[in-house]
């Protein structure tokens, strides 16, 4: 059992190193547009990314996690302990050495789809071909195209409307208030639903379709009139740049759910390995589901923080100062368009990622002009990592169980 | 690091064309020193500050394809690349037209302009200028309406690209009233062509600036 006790120790390593890459990286997802919009500064957005993934993580964060994330390896690979336990270990650290190469190299790509990669390729060394799930796998395909072209027609659309109907006015910042109520409550709208369709903590109120869209409409309807009335009293008449200063307001509300939701959903990705070496180490056996404990949670919503802390600065000093073009109404259609991409296409069963759609927010509002440059060509680039994420990781987690093996 | 939107996002081609405008508005002033002291007999700094026009327009010039070579196929701006490509260009030959005069003065500095003309042609530098002066405020107050596409902003850039064809036609008199008086001018064949050559390129300057406001109208169009 001692040997099973260092590998525990080593799980804890490989997990946290894990959860500080998912960190490190998608601090960009929840913070990036509001850092570019300057609607925070770089400090305070490190600040309320770390203490909402924590959070997430620890309070909203599955306390049951699939031992196999997404269902696309049959869990029979999991009948021997000691295979799974080597499993978990190298599908861990496969998919924390992919992202880490995808982020020396600046390419945005999914660490849900990486820890996927990584899962297929314990499954194929523990199994076979036979107990992939082809069927999952089509999916995440799927969603290489879905969520980017999603999030773009809704960004594209969003940020039309917002031109059509208060920039182009002549009385924009006063139009901009009597629109408010109806952006702030369509934004909450979403965000309500999302919290009950997309976190573990909403699964468990298990609301019906039904009772689920008329809470959100409820809300939607009730907080949109309440902000716009907090708007009305904090926002000065400062007619200039006062339609920029009301998406200002609306646009910190939505990274912070962003991220938020964020530590709720990817805490998982570092843990769900690191549950199951939990588990086999203090119970010898291992089922389909595993309890994670709080305190793993926090272990990895912590992680969490400790990347955005150490890398998120530098990503956001970054943005900061390159991307000056992004104002708020720009930052408020990607934000928007990437949580309802993610909300509608994850109610479908696609394991989409937020950065795929947050890139695509990006490409709907140079399609509809909002940009003074974007490249469209470095989405080929992009996609192409997109693809090659699940491989990689898969090939990576492959040669590490092999590796693994003969040590343990 | 790993930024997702950062990779996009390309230094905005506005920066390049309102730092192109600045250099424009500078060459003006220049050009301007240096015509009036060419009036005044015995100017001494007349060559020093064509060299100084010359300097400025190469460095616009850097500009100009530093603009040109950074805007990858695939880029999507608010307007048309080529349009901005069009309008860089007529901006670019408002420099081009400075120098030009300035080369035109320096072939045959003496005897000089008449001082009967000299009047006439102040008045239609001074016509051909302001519409440059009028260049850079444009390329700044486009480039707030492609952030706020409010209606109010792109009468305010349509206003300045009116009155920078307003400017061209008051240097068109001008330069009708020149020619008109050099060809009444007792004096000598070389001097009246040498004379005429130089309103007609005082002229073109206004020309180019108008044309350079005609693309921005281009793409400003809904």
């Amino acid at each position: 059992m001692t040997a099973n006790y260092s590998v525990l120790i080593i799980g804890y390593i490989f997990g946290f190193y894990m959860a500080w890459n998912i960190g490190a990286n998608d601090v960009a997802n929840s913070m990036a547009s509001a850092v570019g919009a300057k609607a925070i500064t770089i400090r305070q957005a490190v600040f309320i990314a770390g203490i909402l993934n924590v959070v997430g993580a620890t309070f909203i964060g599955s306390h049951v996690t699939n031992t196999i994330r997404k269902g696309i390896v049959s869990t029979q690979v999991l009948s021997d302990p000691h295979l799974a336990l080597i499993g978990a270990l190298s599908a861990l650290l496969a998919a924390a050495l992919w992202i880490s190469f995808a982020t020396w190299k600046s390419l945005p790509v999914s660490t849900t789809h990486s820890i996927v990669g990584a899962m297929i390729g314990f499954g194929l060394m523990a199994g076979g071909v036979s107990v992939i799930n082809w069927g999952k796998l089509g999916a995440v395909i799927l969603s290489w195209v879905i969520s980017p072209v999603f999030s773009l027609v809704i960004a594209f659309l969003i940020f039309k409307l917002i031109v059509r109907v208060i920039l182009s006015k002549k009385d924009a910042f006063a139009r901009g208030l009597a629109f408010a109520p109806f952006f702030i409550g369509l934004t909450l709208f979403v965000v309500v639903l999302s919290f009950v369709f997309k976190t573990p903590l909403g699964k468990t109120l298990a609301l019906t379709m039904v009772e689920a869209l008329l809470t959100a409409l409820a809300l939607a309807m009730v907080g949109g009139l309440a902000g716009a009335a907090l708007l009305k009293r904090f926002v000065g008449p400062d007619a200039e740049n006062g339609v920029e200063e009301i998406f200002r307001r609306i646009q910190i509300g939505t990274s912070c759910y962003v991220a938020l939701a964020q530590g709720a959903n990817d805490v998982a990705n570092a843990i769900g390995p690191l549950a199951v070496i939990y588990f086999i180490v203090t119970t010898g056996s291992i089922g389909a589901m595993v309890p994670v404990p709080l305190f793993l949670l926090l272990f990895g919503g912590l992680g969490i923080a400790f990347g955005i802390a150490m890398a998120g600065y530098r990503v956001m000093d970054t943005i900061g100062h390159k991307i000056t073009t992004l104002t708020n109404t720009r930052g408020f259609a990607v934000d928007f368009s990437a949580a309802t991409t993610v909300l509608l296409a994850s109610k479908l069963g696609l394991p989409v990622s937020t950065t795929h759609a947050a890139v695509g927010g990006v490409m709907g509002v140079g399609l509809a002009h909002g940009f003074e440059a974007v490249n469209f060509k470095i989405i080929l680039q992009i996609m192409l990592y997109w693809v090659l994420t699940v491989p990689a990781a898969a090939l990576t987690s492959m040669g590490l169980f092999v590796i693994l093996q003969f040590i343990l | 690091m790993r930024i997702p939107f950062l990779s996009m996002f390309m230094t905005s081609p506005f920066d390049g064309l309102q730092e192109h405008a600045e250099k424009v508005k500078e060459c003006a002033w220049v050009f301007q020193h240096a015509i009036e002291c060419h009036m005044v007999h015995n100017c001494k700094s007349f060559e020093g500050l064509r060299e100084e026009v010359i300097r400025l327009e190469n460095e616009a010039d850097a500009i100009k394809r530093r603009i040109r070579g950074h805007i990858p196929v695939g880029t999507f701006m608010p307007m048309d690349k080529f349009q901005l490509f069009r309008y860089l260009r007529e901006q670019d030959s408002v420099l081009d037209a400075l120098e030009d005069t300035l080369d035109w003065i320096s072939y045959r500095e003496e005897p000089g302009i008449p001082e009967a003309l000299q009047k006439e042609f102040l008045l239609l530098i001074d016509s051909a200028i302001d519409p440059i002066e009028e260049l850079s405020r444009m390329v700044a107050e486009a480039r707030k309406y492609f952030k706020n596409y409010s209606e109010k902003q792109r009468k305010l850039v349509k206003d300045i690209i009116r009155n920078i064809r307003k400017q061209e036609h008051e240097t068109d008199r001008a330069e009708h009233m020149v020619k008109r008086k050099i060809f009444n001018l007792e004096t000598d064949a070389v001097t009246v062509f040498h004379m005429i050559r130089l309103a007609e390129t005082l002229g073109s300057i206004a020309d180019h600036a108008e044309n350079a406001g005609d693309m921005m109208r281009a793409m400003l169009s809904k």
